[in-house]
């Protein structure tokens, strides 16, 4: 009897070889959750599919920019302002308020920009129209519409706020697009977000009492 | 003295603290309970409910012990398990509850996402999800955990998920950690008795009442994503999340296995899981992965981002994402 020779070996095992390895490819692309998605292009009816009510009750206005080719809105401002509208007192006339002296904004704890070069009231706040904001190039901002204002330094996170990435979403996943301000999750006048106790605790996994 | 006469005058004493003791020793005869149920509807609404209770519990009981697996299960016998488990948590706690057995919608594939970056350790999320998800107070189960990472680690296994102490803390950063929710789920594979499956929405649930409490699930799982009843479910009536789903947020018993559901209850309906309602810095983002103009989508397509174990080939729908 011949003995089986090494080219007779790769000959069986060469075939099998392709086989495993075209099998592994098949298996990469076809399957998996990313290849799911995208092969999922085509878009989605929020509104007729989701059989549930999607109305907020919270006031919205809509964003003046495009999110993924569509509107977003986003939260007011101006109503969650306590003594908004500012020109009831900023009117170029004396201020004759009672309590003027509590109420003329001594609790404004400003702490934002850099030390060296920090922000004052007037880099944001218009100072001839005291109900708007207003840009380095000096267009007016309603205050509804802050992401204008904090969009001109922080323009990375305006673009990831923008797409979804940053801020966050209210309510629903569904329906129309309603994101939180800005100035909903930072203060203005000092946005980072403090240092405080978490809202509760991990115990051990094994009991130990 | 007559010993007879003796006993006779001790008796009635007896059988007078028996009478007393009728709440106490109806724990330990649940014969003599069986029995006052059927005999005397007195006796038993003067302790409160006994061990086996009314008539009609036991018949609703009765009733639960013999229904099917929840895919098994026409849309009528789901809403009849639904009514008798209303009526159950009515009888026994007094409660209200509202369940539903919602479908999963067409053309939804649930998918999550969790910013390393913004992430601050508050752990709101935790809290809300242990209310919204009735979980067990006495044991302080929690689906969620969040662990504390110096720069530089990258797998949670190295992280510091039980620091009690003001955060953010400098030079760290925070990994929320829960089910994932996997398209190739091992647990669901480890069941013997296919109590666990994943939906058509991407969401891995589990039927409570077909679940035998083998665990084996939980050793499958190789994030720690499931949650075992080892005491009966303790949560306060007035804190209990009354709308719930079957397939979701409904009291477990002991000896049953659960888990993060992406809050089924409220996600099936449009709604955000209260982890990502709850989330101050907008850490959590969660969405349709099968709409291509969905924030998670957004997030996939621009940002940076990694699974935990990838290489495990468990492919989850849980991403994590840096700016």
């Amino acid at each position: 009897m011949k003995t089986p020779t090494l080219k007779n070996c790769l000959r069986g095992i060469l075939p099998a070889f392709l086989l495993i390895l075209l099998a592994g490819l098949a298996y990469s692309t076809d399957h998996g959750v990313v290849q799911t998605y995208k092969n999922a292009t085509a878009p989605f009816d929020n509104e007729r599919q989701v059989n549930a009510d999607l109305s907020l009750s919270i006031k919205s206005v809509r964003v003046a920019e495009k999110y993924q080719g569509g509107d977003f809105w986003t939260e007011t401002r101006k109503d969650k302002i306590q003594r908004f509208s500012c020109s009831q007192c900023h009117n170029n006339e004396p201020v004759s308020v009672t309590q003027a002296a509590e109420i003329a904004h001594g609790e404004i704890v400003l702490v934002h920009g850099s030390e060296t070069r920090p922000l004052s009231c007037y880099t944001c706040h218009s100072k001839d129209d005291r109900d708007f904001l207003v840009t380095e190039q000096g267009m007016k901002v309603d205050m509804d519409h802050v992401y204008q204002m904090c969009g001109q330094c922080h323009f990375r996170q305006k673009k990831d706020w923008a797409g979804g990435a940053h801020g966050k979403r209210i309510s629903y996943w569904a329906g129309r697009r309603v994101v939180k301000n800005c100035t909903a999750c930072h203060d203005p006048h000092s946005p980072r977000f403090e240092k405080r106790w978490p809202k509760t605790y991990s115990p051990p996994l094994s009991k130990s009492k | 003295m007559d010993p007879r006469k003796n006993k006779m005058t001790k008796k009635p004493e007896k059988s007078d603290s028996r009478q007393a003791k009728q709440c106490g020793r109806r724990e330990f005869l649940k014969g003599a309970a069986r029995a006052a149920a059927l005999g005397g509807a007195a006796m038993l609404s003067g302790c409160g409910g006994g061990v086996l209770g009314s008539s009609e519990e036991l018949s609703l009981r009765w009733k639960e012990y013999f229904k099917k697996n929840y895919r098994l299960m026409t849309q009528a016998e789901r809403d009849a398990t639904i009514r008798r488990l209303e009526r159950l948590a009515k009888i026994k706690n007094g409660v209200n509850i509202q369940m539903n057995s919602t479908a999963p919608i067409d053309g939804v594939l649930f998918g999550y996402a969790f910013n390393v970056t913004r992430c601050e350790g508050y752990m709101e999320c935790v809290a809300a999800c242990v209310k919204e998800n009735n979980l067990d107070r006495e044991s302080h189960t929690q689906y969620i955990r969040i662990f504390e990472m110096e720069h530089g680690q990258m797998s949670p296994e190295v992280g510091n998920a039980k620091y009690f102490h003001q955060v953010p803390v400098e030079d760290h950063f925070y990994m929320g950690v829960q089910c994932f929710h996997c398209e190739n789920a091992p647990c669901t594979k480890a069941c013997p008795t296919r109590a666990t499956w994943k939906e058509p929405d991407g969401i891995v649930v589990v039927d409570y009442d077909w679940c035998i409490g083998c665990r084996y699930c939980m050793a499958a799982c190789p994030y720690y994503g499931r949650r075992f009843n080892w005491n009966a479910p303790q949560v306060p009536l007035k804190e209990m999340t009354k709308k719930q789903h079957y397939l979701g947020n409904r009291m477990r018993k002991k000896g049953q296995m659960e888990k993060c559901t992406f809050c089924v209850q409220r996600s099936r309906e449009g709604r955000l899981p209260a982890c990502v309602e709850a989330c101050p810095t907008g850490a959590r983002v969660f969405g349709n992965l099968l709409d291509p103009d969905s924030e998670i989508r957004f997030v996939l397509k621009h940002k940076k981002v990694f699974r935990w174990k990838e290489d495990l080939g468990t492919d989850p729908k849980f991403w994590y994402f840096i700016d």
